[in-house]
């Protein structure tokens, strides 16, 4: 062979042209594995995300009892939700994977995310999800809804020592199962006009009706203008700049104390002499009123007027008996009484206790929420002594339970759509508080009518059986 | 002599190397998919058939390369196990198809007393070749991705452009090795270029483009650029002109543009290339589904035996790497295109190493093969290139293109036995 020196050069000539596109290979690997690579993954129709958590077995949703609120079966070859417990957890669980808890605990429902262990596959076999367990107790749920058939309205029951949500009803309630038999089903759901899928509990503005002088007379004490003694006269109306306030009643001369008991909206109202608006505003916050729920379900914002414009005094005093502009959550109402109850501490409550792994290990577990102080200690002891005396000498009799010191009070909040809304919210036992008990029932009168009574049963089961 | 035993303890080091990596990922599987833990020895059947093959190539002459097989080992055997996981009846077929490929090396091995005699083969092979490509043409059926296949009487079927490769390479070595001299010394000046006088290169050139057409008329994209680049470059390594290759790139370039406007296929396979969001559930699926696969993986992958095949078209034949790439990551992808430079390197290496001009044509042939399909179907999944259907050497699932790349690695072993002084081994 001839010119072998010349050949081998040319082959290996040829030989650099598959060795530049080996190391182009290269680049353009390192290019759609790491730098388009997020872009890749996020891309509509990149279905992988979505195939691999469909795969993964939803973790169960329980009470703090262990009983099931939201189940999960395999039904071909997917996992299907259940609801064996149908319409009394339902505001909880919702009814499909974009409502409830199933929305907003997806990620640890699912652990992924932060909840993800990248190890589970290998070790545990297929992939399954965290199960969550909630803070409130089933039995409770039941009965509350029970109470509450056939009414519009919500009831919230807090733990007052640790500030776990243990009831939390709101009615009417649906049961998912049958809201997803068919299109019609839905259609029904969606288009009933008392609104079953609205969770009255979080999502539910109200005007607070006479609850809120709880939080007139905690401000009017805390602020040191007034004191339990101080005494008002209630002539049946009160006049400010040409609006008239009216009581039902005239009470004469009335201490605070009293007025609290009897409901005195002229008193309540005349209080707009010893504060500011602005005072009124920094405590309705202080309170927590304002705030949304911090747990994972949806929730609405309170609302004060604006007290910016000339009538501001006239909104001042409707704002004192709850009346006017001011609009509230029931489970604002039930964290602001447990402030009063817990000595004057802010506390949010929580609706998760804690979020265990397959295996049943804790991967996270409620943490004891920060507390803000909202009134003094002394102004909380008062209004919760003012309260006590609502149930056993005032408005708030209907609460009282034998044996036990119920601390309450009644509310009947006017509003455009009918009678009054009933409204009570209550602490028991006075001395030492186990249980926040707020009820609101619409159009359904004065507050010892209807959220009266219901108060006192709730009461009554969770003092009795826990 | 001692260089020889050297040689030898290397390779087997390195086969053993292989085994223990295709040991661990058969284990890794074997866990992944729940299976006893025994099945592991599936994968190290296809490196230990590879072994059993050195030993054997030893027994006829021991005076042979001592790279390629480790690396073809670890391929086979991460194909071989990737396929596994995508479809188990296909990976037993696949596992039959290793053991007798590699079967197949020693026999051709030990067939072929010399390599150079197979230049007398030169016009049998271009027959043959074209005239399986004729017949796939007239019979062929399209299955899959990977272009046709040809059925044998209902007894096998197998794809024809595997074997021409091999068959195509003889003869263009046979062809230019005989007029070496004629091709590079009577020359005529044409047009300002130095060309070789008609009758020379006639044969030459009528061949190649017999075999393009019939390969772009069967859709063929893959094989078509194959055999275009295989012609190139041996007319380059036989003359060492430039000309030859500028000329013969303009015509590429001439010819994708008209296949382009001529063909619907062609032109459909480059809009996806320049746009694959164009149809992302329809013509681009495939392309799409490879990125997706690419950047699944990152950078250290989603971990082997993690399956994940399901939404990949044609993953177990032509789009088997994008699964290793899913599963192992830019390392493992970076890893495997590493493999196949330096498989391809040491193939070229055979070839300049050869003192026959035969041997150091085919030699070379082959290695631009196996460069330019791997470059191929690798640089079609990661949208350097238009994705065409051509399988992976030693990865993708096939029968035909197993046992072929394996009759090639043989053809590789015995040129570096027969014309290479000390057996190239170092």
């Amino acid at each position: 062979m001839r010119s072998t020196r010349e050949t081998r050069r040319n082959i290996q000539r040829v030989a650099m042209i598959p060795a530049i596109g080996f190391a182009l290979l290269c680049v353009f690997l390192a290019y759609w594995q790491v730098v388009a690579a997020p872009d890749l993954r996020a891309s509509p129709h990149n279905t992988r995300a979505r195939d691999r958590i469909n795969k993964i077995e939803p973790g169960e949703v329980l009470d703090r009892r262990g009983n099931t609120l939201l189940g999960v079966v395999r039904e071909n070859d997917e996992w299907k939700r259940t609801y064996p417990e149908g319409e009394f957890v339902c505001h909880i669980t919702g009814y499909n994977e974009n409502s409830g808890v199933q929305r907003t605990l997806r990620e640890a429902l699912l652990g992924i995310g932060e909840y993800e262990s990248p190890w589970a596959e290998f070790v545990e076999g297929p992939l399954e999800g965290n199960d969550v367990t909630l803070t409130v107790d089933l039995d409770a749920q039941k009965l509350a809804t029970r109470l509450l058939r056939g009414q519009r309205g919500a009831v919230v029951a807090l733990d007052a020592q640790s500030g776990a949500i243990l009831t939390m009803v709101s009615a009417p309630a649906y049961d998912p199962a049958r809201v997803l038999a068919s299109q019609w089903d839905y259609q029904m759901f969606q288009q009933d006009p008392n609104k079953p899928e609205i969770n009255r509990a979080l999502q539910g503005v109200y005007p607070p009706g006479s609850v809120i002088k709880v939080l007139s007379a905690a401000a009017v004490l805390d602020l040191d203008r007034v004191r339990r003694d101080t005494e008002f006269e209630c002539t049946g109306e009160h006049t400010i700049d040409g609006s008239t306030i009216t009581c039902p009643r005239t009470h004469g001369t009335v201490t605070l104390d009293r007025a609290l008991q009897v409901s005195c909206n002229t008193t309540f109202a005349q209080l707009g002499s010893f504060l500011t608006a602005d005072e009124f505003v920094d405590y309705f916050g202080r309170l927590h009123l304002q705030q949304r729920a911090q747990v994972p379900l949806p929730s609405s914002q309170g609302s004060v007027a604006d007290f910016s414009d000339d009538r501001a005094d006239v909104l001042l005093a409707e704002s004192l008996i709850g009346q006017g502009e001011t609009l509230v959550t029931p489970f604002a109402i039930a964290r602001m009484t447990l402030a009063i109850a817990t000595g004057g501490m802010a506390v949010d409550p929580h609706l998760v206790d804690r979020v265990s792994s397959p295996s049943g290990a804790t991967v996270r577990a409620s943490r004891t929420r920060e507390k803000d102080r909202a009134i003094s200690a002394e102004t909380a002891r008062a209004v919760a002594g003012m309260m006590v005396n609502v149930v056993e000498e005032g408005t708030g009799g209907v609460a009282g339970i034998r044996g036990i010191e119920v601390a309450g009070k009644t509310g009947s909040a006017q509003n455009p759509h009918g009678r009054a809304h009933s409204w009570f919210t209550a602490f028991a036992p006075a001395d030492n508080p186990r249980v926040v008990v707020s009820v609101v029932v619409e159009n359904a009168g004065a507050g010892s009518e209807a959220a009266g009574p219901i108060v006192r049963e709730m009461m009554a089961y969770l003092l009795g059986t826990r | 002599m001692t260089a020889i035993h050297d040689g030898r303890r290397t390779e087997l080091l390195l086969l053993l190397f292989a085994a223990l990596i295709v040991g661990i990922g058969g284990v890794l599987v074997c866990l992944g998919m729940g299976r006893p833990i025994l099945q592991a020895t599936r994968g190290l059947a296809v490196v230990g058939a590879i072994i059993a093959g050195a030993m054997m190539l030893d027994l006829a002459d021991p005076r042979r390369d001592r790279w390629l097989l480790p690396i073809v080992a670890v391929l086979a055997g991460l194909g071989f196990l990737l396929l596994w996981q995508l479809n188990t009846s296909e990976a037993s077929r696949q596992l039959v198809w290793m053991i007798t490929g590699s079967g197949m090396m020693v026999a051709v091995y030990y067939l072929i007393e010399d390599v150079r005699d197979l230049s007398r083969l030169k016009y049998t092979s271009g027959v043959l070749g074209l005239l399986l490509v004729g017949v796939t043409l007239a019979f062929g059926v399209e299955k899959g991705g990977s272009g046709r296949w040809l059925d044998v009487g209902g007894l096998f079927t197998f794809q024809p452009v595997e074997v021409v490769k091999i068959l195509m390479c003889i003869f263009l070595a046979g062809y230019i090795a005989a007029r070496w001299d004629l091709l590079r010394e009577d020359t005529r000046g044409v047009a300002g270029f130095q060309m070789p006088r008609l009758r020379h290169i006639a044969p030459l050139v009528l061949m190649v483009v017999f075999a393009l057409a019939i390969f772009v008329g069967q859709r063929d994209l893959g094989a078509a650029v194959l055999f275009f680049g295989l012609f190139v470059a041996m007319t380059y390594m036989a003359t060492g002109r430039k000309a030859y290759s500028l000329i013969a790139l303009v015509l590429f370039a001439g010819g994708s543009v008209a296949a382009y406007y001529a063909f619907p296929h062609v032109a459909t396979r480059v809009d996806m290339w320049l746009n694959p969001w164009l149809e992302p559930t329809g013509r681009s699926y495939q392309i799409l589904q490879a990125l997706f696969a690419l950047a699944e993986g990152g950078l250290l992958g989603a971990g082997f035996a993690t399956g994940g095949g399901a939404t990949i078209p044609a993953a177990t034949t032509d789009l088997i790497f994008v699964v290793a790439a899913q599963q192992m990551g830019l390392a493992g992808a970076v890893a495997i295109v590493l493999l196949f430079a330096l498989a391809a390197h040491r193939s070229f290496a055979i070839a300049w190493q050869s003192t026959d001009s035969f041997g150091a044509l085919l030699a070379a042939g082959l290695a631009v093969v196996f460069s330019l399909q791997t470059l191929v179907i690798i640089g079609g999944v990661t949208k350097l290139i238009p994705l065409t259907g051509i399988t992976l050497p030693f990865m993708s699932y096939g029968g035909t293109s197993v046992i072929v790349n394996f009759i090639a690695l043989a053809l590789l072993m015995a040129v570096s036995r027969d014309c290479v002084p000390g057996g190239s081994e170092r």
